[in-house]
């Protein structure tokens, strides 16, 4: 009875909703309305994220609370703050509207710009891990300096107007090199989740099971 | 036991964090406050871009996606308000935008109210509308290919779709003479090919982050995107409109930002080497 | 019956299983071996040095999503959650699990308390501590993530699954606090920035293989081994096609339109 609900129930309902999917996506049966049926099932999941919401909420306070409660060193008033926010944008979104113009302004001038400015921080990041990544300590890595150096140019304009013989450089770099191996791993990416979707349609790939005895595998 | 003494060469090689972060703002807000100018070469994407637009004929209708997140606006803002120009340059081309990012129409309203439509004589649902953030990403594009009316019934402001003149015989992908997308996702751009390209073969002009660029470009180089850019190009855009804008302000901090990692590289190698050659540890 | 203009992936999808179906068979008789993945066969060592050190392991699927395409890198990534789960349960070391959406909540607890009790220990495991989710903003959980480095300061972290822009981020922010890394992802767009600043890499499908990697389960194992069939097919393929393409012919064109 265990091993009915713990492995052989999920597994038919991975494969019948993954075969559901693949026949919308290749097959046409008159009479079959499959497009209706993984929208319907697609919905699904996305009704489920949203309750989900409500547990993520409830391990934030759990959390939080528990620094509040400690008094944590350095990380209390902090754990208080974001308890506040959230209590703060709820309050706010249930009661007027996610599209009202009181909340769509505390969104615009908390997150947005919040979020802007840690995107913009990659580039900080970015600098210092050129900096430390560009090294010619040998052959590959000195290719791979070559080549930083003559996109960094490139996507400069003013030196790729004055040096104009570096653009179709890096053009050939990235028609050629670069997209030959972005295919290479285009096509390894989409081979690799065939196989993994393959597994887990017939029961062979359990990670997301949680941890099974090799009976309760199957092998 | 001393401490042993750093080398110029050690120093050279492991210059502190907060030393190169603090050249680097310096190297950003510099150009910003005191536009040096220098120059910027039109390239072939952006010029196929521009031409691309500049071809369509009367009467033609083109979707936007504004699929890009609050973060990606510094760099992608600026293309979308320069390419929104280009198009109410023109004489009855006809814009609908949608979103496959959920903040897609906080950003629409962003680059409107930066654009000012009403200096082209330009009206919202007249000329221009937005049918709201569609959730999803590609069952929402794959949904508005096939009906734009059986996925949203109104736009984003919550008023039917059928009140506006805009949306007059314009339902399917098929009603479409272009598509745009702006995104800082991958999912998006794309996902645009897969249901959009290759179910109707719309033509399809994809702007990305730079850092994007070459992971897209198989699909542009196999003929599925007509053209491929980045926001960082804006500045080159915003020239060929005569809109000169946050891009081409830009650009000069793209320059100075790019030479100031090319030294660095060049610092840390010289560097390396000189500690290499001195008999310095490794 | 079937759609037009995907009649072809369609065969190829069925020849692909065969292949994959086909080495798993194979693999009940004789066993695959695979190339080494140095980035998996340091993880007892990642777990070690975190053991010696009293810090903890983080570990992250990225932005991971189970109702998107995305969902087979986020289960790559919960493979490997549940295999380093289990290594720290042995060797005592608190492992930090942040998640970006809560759908994937109850599985990763699910997973980490199946490995603490596979383990012998339990009671050791701390759900609302270990399991933690952070936002469902991309840079609020990225700079969630960022805080947690600074203050927990892990001496291993681990990055396996769908990641976007704060990959970086995360990478560098971890790097400056000391931690050996390990990152995985099948994004494309991503795996530069991994390769420039961790430890150890899994490049695209290498973390699908992970879970047959890890577990050295020969049935697992078979289907790598077809997986790479398909690939040996894609690369004849690609050969005939320019050859075909450069004598002016587009017949494999138009059988992959069909």
């Amino acid at each position: 009875m265990s091993m009915l609900f713990k492995r052989n129930i999920p597994i038919v309902l991975v494969f019948v909703t993954a075969l559901l999917f693949i026949m919308e996506y290749f097959v046409t049966i008159p009479g079959i309305d499959f497009k209706s049926a993984a929208t319907t099932v697609n919905n699904w999941g996305i009704i489920l994220t949203a309750f989900t919401l409500g547990f993520g909420a409830v391990n934030l306070f759990i959390f939080h609370g528990r620094h509040i409660s400690r008094r944590t060193k350095g990380q209390w008033p902090f754990s208080l703050w974001m308890l506040i926010v959230i209590v703060l944008f709820t309050v706010v979104g249930v009661s007027t509207g996610a599209t009202s113009g009181q909340y769509t302004w505390l969104y615009n001038s908390s997150y947005f710009a919040l979020s802007a400015t840690v995107y913009s921080s990659l580039g900080f990041y970015m600098t210092s891990g050129i900096y430390r990544a560009l090294r010619a300590k040998n052959i590959e890595s000195g290719l791979l300096l070559l080549v930083g150096i003559i996109a960094l140019a490139k996507n400069a304009p003013a030196v790729a107007a004055g040096i104009p013989i570096i653009v179709p450089w890096e053009a050939w770099i990235s028609a050629v090199p670069t997209t030959s191996a972005q295919r290479g791993i285009m096509i390894g990416a989409a081979l690799g989740a065939l196989a993994l979707g393959i597994r887990t349609m017939i029961g062979r790939e359990t990670g997301f099971l949680g941890k099974l005895t090799e009976t309760e595998k199957g092998g | 036991m001393g401490k042993e003494s750093k080398t110029i060469w050690d120093r050279l090689e492991d210059i502190p964090r907060e030393v190169l972060y603090g050249i680097l703002i310096v190297t950003f807000i510099m150009p910003m406050l005191f536009p040096i100018g220098f120059p910027v070469p039109i390239t072939p994407e952006v010029q196929k871009w521009y031409d691309t637009i500049d071809k369509l004929p009367n009467g033609s209708v083109i979707m936007i996606d504004f699929g890009y997140s609050g973060g990606g606006e510094p760099e992608l803002g600026p293309m979308a308000v320069a390419v929104y120009h280009q198009i109410f340059k023109r004489v009855g081309i006809k814009v609908v935008a949608m979103s496959t990012s959920n903040e897609g129409t906080l950003l629409f309203d962003k680059v409107i109210a930066e654009l000012n439509p009403s200096q082209y004589g330009k009206q919202y649902g007249v000329d221009y509308i937005h049918i709201g953030y569609i959730a999803g990403t590609e069952s929402a594009m794959a949904a508005v290919g096939k009906s734009i009316r059986a996925t949203t019934t109104t736009d984003y402001k919550g008023t039917p779709l059928d009140q506006y003149p805009i949306m007059k015989g314009v339902n399917e992908a098929a009603d479409f003479d272009l598509l745009i997308c702006y995104t800082t996702g991958g999912d998006q751009s794309e996902g645009w090919v897969r249901q959009w390209y290759t179910t109707y073969k719309t033509p399809y002009l994809c702007c990305v982050l730079a850092m994007m660029v070459p992971t897209m470009l198989p699909y542009q180089k196999a003929g599925q995107i007509v053209s491929l850019v980045s926001g960082a190009q804006a500045g080159q855009m915003e020239l060929l409109v005569k809109v000169p804008a946050r891009g081409i302000k830009s650009a000069d901090v793209i320059t100075m930002t790019h030479l100031l990692c090319i030294a660095l590289v060049v610092v840390g190698n010289v560097a390396y080497f000189g500690k290499k050659f001195s008999g310095g540890k490794k | 019956m079937f759609v037009t203009g995907r009649i072809f992936a369609l065969g190829m999808l069925v020849a692909i299983w065969i292949f994959i179906l086909g080495g798993m068979e194979l693999a009940k008789r004789t066993l695959p071996t695979f190339r080494k993945l140095a980035g998996l066969d340091a993880l007892p060592e990642m777990v070690g040095r975190a053991a010696e050190t009293g810090r903890p392991v983080h570990f992250t699927t990225g932005l991971g999503e189970l109702h998107t395409n995305m969902a087979s890198q986020l289960i790559a990534g919960l493979s490997v959650l549940s295999y380093v789960s289990e290594l720290c349960a042995k060797d005592g070391v608190r492992i930090i699990y942040t998640v970006y959406q809560s759908q994937v909540m109850p599985l990763a607890t699910e997973l980490m308390k199946a490995a603490y009790t596979s383990a012998g220990k339990p009671e050791e495991f701390d759900a609302d501590d270990q399991v933690r989710y952070m936002s469902g903003e991309q840079f609020a959980y990225a700079s969630a993530v960022q805080g947690l480095a600074e203050r927990e300061r892990p001496a291993a972290n681990i990055m396996i699954g769908p990641f976007y822009a704060e990959s970086m981020l995360f990478a560098e922010t971890f790097y400056r606090i000391g931690s050996i890394q390990l990152a995985g992802t099948a994004r494309g767009y991503q795996i530069p920035f991994f390769a420039v600043v961790c430890d150890y890499l899994l490049i695209a499908e290498e973390i699908y293989a992970a879970g047959a990697y890890l577990s050295k389960d020969p049935i697992l194992s078979g289907s790598i081994r077809g997986q790479d069939v398909g690939k040996l097919l894609a690369l004849v393929m690609m050969i005939v096609g320019i050859i075909l393409t450069a004598l002016g012919s587009s017949a494999l064109i138009n059988l992959l339109k069909m």
